[in-house]
């Protein structure tokens, strides 16, 4: 049986829903992220940040619903975040948002170690790409080197 | 009033992600036996045998980058630190499949006279293609290693567009 496996969600479980949970929780606030992001960057330069927040929001969306499927109450967005250096510039947004995909990545391959079911893995490989593929995109607006990483989420980076 | 959660719960904080990349440590120290849900699982001859061509898959990746090198010398040099995470992603998967044997040599191993850049880029596609889709197959440290490397070249080819 699939959910006997996947656990209830509750913290400390360590199991796939409560990877689930974390991830959906980076998910919320990446969403939150983006609009600081945006902000920063200036109308004519917001595509791609709202293109990621889009994304992130559809992201949050599938596991929000997964989890309603499976019984378990989803966490939700937080009222705030507090933003972990200023955001002042084109730079500095670009920078927030490589943090934003980063956590992102990190809460996937978490998933990854702790799924229990195929179509879980799926929904995790994918957002994990996605994450670094904007990533990379990031890094070199943000003015880092390498713009890639070889092991994107796992502390070996 | 407590103050709001540092952006954001719980990937964030500084804390969380050192936290976090302990736990991920661990999954990887813990190697072919793996995270505690899958205590309960026994690696299949099956998966042994996947993670055996992702190795074999991946030598291939470090070898394109080799016969890029050569057939286009500037590109080498553009690519180098591409190539040197290719060659980490390679030492992961060994040490993830200790037994394994990387079987077939890299067919690949001559890059066409052409575009390079292409071919290479090419390369590094299918290369995270065949990862991502093992990793599904996979469980616990060995489908998150798949699945990091696999996001890792999705990012190369990105930089290679």
């Amino acid at each position: 049986m699939a959910d006997d496996t996947a656990g209830s969600g509750k913290p400390g479980e360590g199991t796939e829903n409560e990877a689930l949970q974390e991830a959906l929780a980076a998910e919320h606030a990446a969403v939150w992220g983006y609009g600081v992001v945006g902000a920063a960057l200036g109308a004519q330069r917001r595509a791609p940040a709202a293109a990621a927040e889009a994304g992130h929001r559809d992201v949050r969306d599938t596991v929000t619903a997964l989890l309603d499927r499976r019984k378990v109450d989803p966490v939700g967005a937080e009222g705030g975040y507090a933003v972990p250096f200023p955001v002042l510039s084109a730079v500095d947004a670009a920078a927030l948002a490589v943090v934003l995909e980063d956590g992102v990545a990190a809460a996937w391959v978490r998933v990854l170690g702790q799924a229990t079911e195929r179509s879980t893995r799926e929904l995790a490989v994918g957002a994990l790409i996605s994450a670094e593929v904007r990533a990379v995109g990031w890094r070199g607006a943000a003015g880092q080197d390498p713009v890639t990483k070889a092991l994107p989420g796992l502390p070996t980076g | 009033m407590s103050p709001p959660p540092a952006l954001g719960p719980p990937g964030f904080s500084r804390r969380t992600l050192l936290a976090a990349s302990a736990a991920g440590v661990a999954l990887l120290v813990a190697g072919c036996t793996s995270s505690p849900v899958d205590e309960r699982e026994t690696v299949t001859g099956r998966q042994v045998d996947q993670l055996a061509a992702q190795l074999a898959v991946q030598d291939g990746l470090v070898a394109a980058y080799d016969a890029a090198a050569a057939a286009d010398p500037a590109l080498g040099s553009a690519v180098a630190e591409l190539a040197a995470q290719a060659r980490k992603q390679l030492d992961e998967l060994r040490a993830a499949a200790p037994n394994s044997t990387p079987s077939a040599a890299a067919s690949s191993s001559a890059a066409p006279a052409g575009d390079a850049k292409a071919w290479l880029r090419a390369q590094v596609k299918a290369a995270a293609t065949s990862h991502a889709a093992a990793c599904l197959d996979q469980s616990g440290a060995r489908a998150a290693l798949l699945g990091s490397i696999a996001a890792g070249l999705r990012g190369q080819d990105g930089r290679l567009a």
